[in-house]
């Protein structure tokens, strides 16, 4: 059973590890989030990263979200910015952002494959 | 969309890039009157009676990277599908904009509600500093939700914390099954 009264115990916890891990959010992943990427299943992307992060115990990630970027067909899309390098992951589901998480966020692992050059390109040449 | 919850989660966007920082979402569930009604209050910039036409256009958008915009229009077929009645206008809380979509509750052709737990945990994830506030009446029985009471709650610690949210996602599953089954009983 969750109680509002479990949740101050999970606050004091949280509390004790803060003063632990007083890390800055230096790692950024960012779910596109327009109708394309809702109906494609962005929001089970984004309840499975957060499962993962907590399981992962990952407190430097910042979850942001973004309208549709011009890229239905390869929704959903999450974009990893990690030392100010930008990966773009496409046609993500609940497995596969479960699987960026512990390769790329934890081990420092880029999955190549589920990556698309275009979009790589596109999106470089959107921020010159 | 699979569940009404997506296209809730999709209005709440456009309610977010209109600059809403205050979203309400109610619901209300009354099958012994054959009603299913869901409300997307903001306090964003509104919306002029010109513009409403227009956003029921498909190829309608304000933005300039894009030729097309289709989540109003998706909802408005799926109210259409079952005769329901679909309705955007300036909210009634003064500022900001109100749509509203209503459905027989039992049409064939009705979505399902489906994962709102998830719709409330994905708008908080993304934007930890919207006010957002959820009611959900079933019956005669309703339960509420404030991200502001929580974060009063937790002080200091973030509310988009990932243990806070796998925590909040498990409450909200719990608080609205059950609301669900005290109201089943009834009847």
């Amino acid at each position: 059973m969750k109680s509002i009264e479990d949740l101050d115990k999970l606050r004091q916890k949280l509390q004790q590890d803060m003063q632990v891990r007083q890390k800055e959010h230096d790692v950024k992943v960012t779910v596109s989030m327009g109708t394309c990427g809702i109906a494609a299943g962005a929001r089970e992307v984004v309840q499975a990263l957060l499962e993962e992060l907590k399981e992962q115990g990952l407190s430097n990630v910042a979850i942001t979200q973004t309208s549709c970027v011009g890229f239905c067909q390869n929704e959903p899309l999450l974009e990893v910015t990690k030392d100010s390098e930008k990966t773009v992951y496409v046609n993500i589901d609940q497995d596969k952002a479960r699987e960026v998480v512990r390769k790329h966020l934890v081990q420092g692992q880029v999955i190549r494959d589920w990556t698309n050059p275009d979009t790589q390109a596109h999106r470089h040449e959107e921020e010159k | 969309m699979e569940d009404l919850s997506q296209h809730i989660l999709d209005i709440a966007f456009n309610s977010i890039e209109a600059g809403a920082t205050e979203l309400t979402v109610m619901i209300q569930e009354d099958p012994n009157h054959n009603l299913f009604q869901f409300k997307v209050l903001d306090n964003g910039r509104g919306i002029t009676p010109e513009e409403i036409p227009l956003i029921l256009d498909p190829f309608y958008t304000t933005k300039k990277c894009k030729r097309v915009g289709i989540g109003v229009p998706l909802l408005r077929e799926a109210v259409d599908r079952c005769g329901g009645r679909f309705e955007i206008k300036p909210s009634p809380l003064g500022r900001g904009t109100a749509v509203i979509a209503t459905f027989p509750y039992h049409h064939l052709d009705r979505v399902p509600l489906g994962d709102i737990t998830g719709t409330i945990i994905t708008l908080i994830a993304g934007q930890p500093h919207l006010d957002l506030a959820y009611h959900h009446r079933r019956n005669n029985s309703c339960f509420d939700f404030s991200a502001g009471a929580l974060r009063a709650q937790l002080q200091d610690i973030p509310l988009h914390t990932p243990e806070v949210l796998v925590w909040l996602k498990d409450y909200l599953n719990q608080k609205i099954a059950e609301l669900r089954r005290e109201t089943s009983e009834e009847h």
